[in-house]
């Protein structure tokens, strides 16, 4: 080979290598890589064991508990979600208001197990990409006296920042167990999101 | 046992002679996938035997299993489990088999063996330390390897959710108990104690998880419906994934495809 075509050669993949980049540079920012949800999950991960074993009285606790899960859970996302296909029906006062109830709903069933999750401690597994370009992120939650648990992080891109939008413990989806909960409810009252609105507001009236 | 499984027969034909549930009308096709997706045909017989098993759940089980953990400090409760686990090995080993999953089997056996002796008759869990961890088998997920169906949802006293596929496949795996072949007095009451206390030991490990999601749960039933369909599916699915060579490392094998 002479020198000239090696060079064209050479010339010829700088460019391609360079063209491939620029169009996939974009593409990276927008998705995520599965080290980027590795870390994040990690990190959110610390973020709330720092909280649930330290030191402090409970309602400081459950505060900065809120705080942590208002960051890292696309809270909005999972309660689109959970209502499903009436979601579209609802009116947009309606989805204000349903948002604004799962947030509580959500907030405080997460408070609640403050508690139980004392001297709780986790390891970081295998991240896979799954749908919808979300990052499952695997760990092994370890509790005192209860078997461990595998517990995948879902993790998606999609607004603007890393956020966590679904659980998925033992195989069991906490996003699609609510749907089913709401569908379920909302077919035995006439659909009525009205009606699925009332019943969450009882939920928080609830003491716990 | 045996009555058991006639409760649970009696329990699937008086499902099939009772109320089922009206699928929403052709006009309305999201409702119709809900329906259809939701695979419940039966539901309102099931919720009848939710209602029934939560009654029991309320003035028997539940009461009982509070007091195993109040009493049986959780060092021993672990210990027990274990053993119960150990005892259920030759079930497990059988559907490992049927399953055509080798290293399974040959984890199931391992864990008989070292959990049997080193382990004291199966009171502590060395086996998985030793990277032989454990992994739920019955003769339900056995059929789902096999291609059966699952069938619609069911609810059976005493039982609980299943579906005609899992639900029978209970009564194989308690008739592929090689301790359930044993006749004589006293095995038979040292079983029936067995099957009692396995029923302790699952209805107190449920208090952490089940009996929260169902607290904070609009309709409790669906919520059940839907962990234990899930649960079913990602065991069926883990088991259908494992497929790891049955030769050792350093076997010549050939090179990867």
């Amino acid at each position: 080979m002479d020198m000239l075509t090696r060079r064209t050669l050479l010339t010829a993949s700088f460019a391609a290598a360079a063209v491939l980049g620029l169009g996939l540079l974009p593409r990276m920012a927008a998705a995520q890589t599965p080290q980027q949800a590795t870390a994040f999950v990690d990190q959110a991960g610390k973020d709330l064991i720092a909280v649930v074993n330290g030191a402090g009285a409970t309602a400081d606790k459950q505060a900065k508990l809120k705080q942590i899960v208002d960051k890292v859970v696309d809270v909005d996302e999972v309660g689109r979600f959970c209502l499903g296909r009436f979601w579209r029906t609802a009116t947009p006062p309606q989805q204000q208001q349903y948002l604004d109830l799962f947030h509580q709903v959500l907030l405080k069933n997460i408070a609640g197990k403050l508690g139980d999750f004392q001297g709780v401690t986790f390891t970081i597994g295998r991240a896979t990409p799954r749908d919808g370009g979300t990052v499952g992120v695997a760990t092994v939650v370890t509790r005192p006296n209860v078997a461990p648990a595998n517990v995948e992080w879902v993790v998606s891109a999609s607004s603007g920042s890393p956020r966590i939008v679904d659980v998925i413990a033992e195989g069991t989806s906490l996003r699609l167990t609510q749907r089913s909960d709401y569908a379920s409810f909302l077919s035995h009252n006439g659909d009525s999101v009205t009606a699925l609105m009332d019943a969450m507001r009882k939920q928080l009236a609830q003491p716990g | 046992m045996t009555r058991l499984v006639l409760l649970g027969a009696t329990g699937m034909m008086l499902a099939g002679v009772a109320g089922c549930a009206t699928p929403p009308p052709a006009s309305d096709p999201d409702a119709v996938a809900d329906f259809n997706q939701t695979n419940d045909p039966l539901e309102p017989t099931n919720r009848v035997f939710y209602a029934v098993n939560n009654g029991i759940d309320a003035v028997l089980l539940k009461p009982v299993a509070l007091a195993y953990t109040w009493v049986v400090p959780p060092v021993v409760r672990t210990g027990v489990h274990n053993a119960l686990t150990n005892l259920n090995s030759p079930v497990l080993l059988a559907n490992d088999m049927m399953q055509g999953k080798p290293r399974r089997a040959g984890d199931t056996l391992m864990r008989f063996v070292i959990n049997s002796t080193v382990g004291v008759a199966g009171v502590f869990d060395v086996a998985t330390g030793w990277g032989y961890p454990y992994h739920p088998s019955n003769f339900g997920e056995t059929m789902a390897l096999w291609g059966v169906p699952e069938g619609p949802y069911l609810f059976l006293p005493i039982l609980g959710p299943g579906n005609p596929r899992d639900s029978s496949g209970y009564g194989v795996d308690v008739a592929l108990d090689p301790l359930s072949w044993v006749r004589g007095a006293a095995i038979t009451d040292a079983n029936y104690g067995r099957y009692g206390l396995t029923l302790v030991d699952v209805r107190a490990s449920l208090f952490d998880s089940l009996d929260k999601a169902t607290a904070e749960a609009l309709d409790p039933y669906a919520t059940v419906r839907s962990l234990y369909r899930q649960h079913r599916e990602a065991e069926i699915a883990a088991a259908k994934a494992d497929n790891r060579a049955t030769t050792p490392d350093w076997y010549p094998s050939k090179p990867a495809q």
